[in-house]
């Protein structure tokens, strides 16, 4: 967001700040992660993983059924974070940053807070960027809870055994953390590519259930996009195109083309929605 | 509305939304501008030959190699059941038949060889180390072992090096004249396949009643080694075929890419055949195969094998049964059956059991069937 505040037009009142103050994100990630609602949703995220480990626990599935690295759980128990973050990645995890970002500044504008908040001696592009950044913290922050709970439960359930990658190589328990460590990084960046298209959709109205359901349509479509094979000419694009591409971090030896392809993706949605998210937000009325 | 702003005002918000505009197009120009350069600049490389250049195909030989494949068919398939769609998703080794597909291969001498099919969360091996061959699917957890006997490692090396009697450059021209009276063999601008500067050789069929409008090979400048495959069909401007590398070195991989071990939990198949099952040809065979015309216009005639099982016989195998039933019903003064056609080549499978194949129209297949 730093070229995009340089570009913001600067008051004459307006002092320059030397010391960046944290005290104004620090508020926002208390609001983002104490509200009830974003808790409730995290909860429910971290309850997949749970469902996975005890599904698998007592029926075990046979090779190749059902989604993927489900069959490889009974082996290492470090695979029910993969089909954790797997099952979550296509609807649930966009539901909650969807939630989220499209609440973010459409949420206070309903309340009438937003004008209150816009009173406080901030420019708006800094208040759109602390916005942002809490919307990222919640993207990371829901993967991670995936993860993290998926390896907790595995681990509790299921023996830490080799573990087998997509090559057939099998590494060790260290190794494979710090895969899927890397897996839940990645997402989580996929998922704050979605979050900043959220935040635009969320300064667009001051109704806040309107952003979000646009943002989790907005995702749903992009994969209904991506599974056209008619449509294959512009697939690239699609913002949820790369999603999946962490199956090359789970390669021996491992392979960057498509995490990196889809962090450049990330980037490219960021830059352009938060630049649109800044041009809607710093030129509005704000009457509420 | 605007009209009624101030100038500076508008010009403002005219800025403001100029930024996002800008991005955007920063953001689609940087993939693209990659792909334009190493694209558009044909190499300047002291001119070869047709017969100097298939000559070079054959020297070829490098130590090692390792680099990401991809492959795209676009062969105006019918979509039939059981086999692989568009989709990039699919790692089975069934799904090449259509789409776009990336591999990633290692190679370091004729007996250590590897291959890699990347799914989109899925990966299928074939990794050959002396006389292991294994097939590796991560979808279905299964290995396929073969022992490949002594003797066709040697028939390979053979087959891949032949141990020519002449000099190439003998071999090369006597290949050139005997191909000359159907084929016309040129050279087109060179081109850049995977950063590298490669020559590109065409081969085009004289018949026009050929579906083969021409083949072009990249044939890399420095070590010889084939970059770049292309077969364009008759009456379309893009490849109907293309199998290509996006990213290649020449350093010999380690060791350790050829080693196979089957990981725990997985179900392992000792193949006792002899041959070698790597081949990745589906088309249905018969016992004796004839051959009706010449050249690029020939057309095979053969008896269709039983049905089930034989191609089938992989687990999540094309579904033969039910592929055929999904096949469009022709007949004529030569009988009635079922007709496969795509933009490369066509296939005939008669009521009465005969297949009838070629890189021609229908026609030609009804008029072969006749005979």
């Amino acid at each position: 967001m730093s070229a995009v505040e340089a570009v913001a037009p600067v008051r004459a009142t307006s002092r320059p700040r030397r010391v960046v103050s944290t005290r104004f994100l620090r508020s926002e990630l208390r609001l983002v992660f104490g509200r009830l609602r974003n808790l409730a949703v995290l909860a429910v995220l971290a309850g997949v993983p749970i469902l996975i480990a005890v599904a698998v626990r007592l029926s075990s599935p046979d090779s190749g059924e059902g989604p993927a690295f489900l069959s490889s759980i009974t082996d290492n128990g470090l695979f029910v974070s993969l089909a954790a973050m797997t099952v979550v990645l296509p609807l649930f995890l966009p539901l909650a940053v969807a939630v989220v970002s499209g609440d973010a500044v459409a949420g206070e504008a309903n309340l009438g807070t937003l004008r209150y908040l816009l009173t406080v001696p901030v420019r708006r592009s800094r208040l759109l960027a602390v916005k942002y950044t809490a919307v990222v913290a919640f993207c990371f922050a829901a993967t991670l809870v995936v993860g993290l709970v998926g390896a907790a439960i595995g681990l509790a359930l299921f023996p830490a055994g080799p573990v087998t990658l997509l090559s057939g190589t099998t590494v060790g328990s260290a190794e494979a953390s710090w895969r899927i460590l890397l897996c839940a990084l990645y997402i989580g960046a996929c998922m704050a590519a979605l979050g900043a298209v959220g935040m635009f959709v969320s300064t667009l109205t001051e109704y806040p259930v309107a952003a979000m359901a646009s943002t989790a349509v907005l995702a749903v479509t992009s994969q209904v996009l991506d599974a056209l094979p008619q449509l294959s000419a512009i697939h690239p694009y699609l913002l949820s195109h790369w999603w999946l591409a962490y199956g090359d971090l789970l390669r021996d030896p491992m392979s960057s083309t498509g995490p990196l392809h889809g962090l450049g993706s990330a980037a490219a949605y960021i830059a352009v929605f938060g630049a649109l998210a800044w041009a809607r937000f710093a030129g509005r009325d704000v009457s509420s | 509305m605007s009209d009624q702003l101030a100038p500076a005002h508008r010009h403002t918000r005219l800025l403001r939304w100029g930024v996002p505009a800008g991005v955007l197009v920063v953001a689609l120009a940087v993939p693209a501008s990659g792909r334009v350069l190493s694209a558009s600049a044909a190499p300047s490389l002291p001119p070869r030959t047709p017969a100097q250049l298939l000559a070079d195909l054959q020297t070829a030989r490098v130590d090692g190699m390792s680099g990401t494949v991809v492959q795209h068919s676009d062969l105006g398939l019918p979509q039939l059941p059981g086999l692989g769609t568009s989709s990039t998703g699919s790692s089975s080794l069934t799904s090449l038949v259509s789409g776009t597909h990336t591999m990633r291969v290692w190679y370091s001498g004729p007996d250590r060889a590897r291959l890699a099919l990347l799914g989109t969360l899925g990966e299928s091996d074939v990794v050959l180390n002396h006389r292991d061959l294994w097939i590796w699917s991560s979808d279905q957890k299964t290995a396929q072992h073969h022992r490949l006997p002594a003797g066709t490692k040697d028939a390979q090396k053979r087959g891949k090096h032949p141990e020519l009697p002449t000099t190439p450059q003998a071999a090369a021209d006597r290949a050139l004249a005997a191909i000359t009276p159907t084929t016309e063999v040129s050279t087109a601008a060179n081109a850049t396949v995977a950063g590298r500067s490669a020559y590109e050789l065409v081969i085009a069929p004289k018949d026009p009643r050929s579906l083969v409008h021409e083949v072009r090979v990249a044939i890399d400048s420095a070590t010889h080694v084939p970059l770049r495959f292309r077969a364009f069909a008759t009456g379309h401007s893009a490849p109907a075929f293309e199998v290509g590398f996006t990213q290649v070195s020449f350093q010999r991989p380690g060791d350790d890419q050829f080693r196979f071990t089957p990981p725990p939990g997985t179900k392992v198949t000792e193949a006792t055949t002899g041959t070698a099952p790597a081949t990745t040809d589906k088309t249905p065979r018969g016992a004796q195969p004839t051959v009706v015309g010449t050249g690029w216009t020939a057309v095979v005639l053969g008896t269709a094998p039983a049905m089930p099982s034989a191609t089938g016989s992989r687990a999540g195998g094309p579904d033969v049964g039910r592929m055929l039933a999904s096949l469009p019903r022709v007949h004529g003064t030569w009988g009635s059956g079922r007709l496969l056609t795509s933009s490369l080549f066509s296939v005939l499978l008669t009521d009465d059991g005969r297949v009838v194949a070629g890189a021609v129209s229908p026609e030609l297949l009804y008029a072969a069937a006749a005979k």
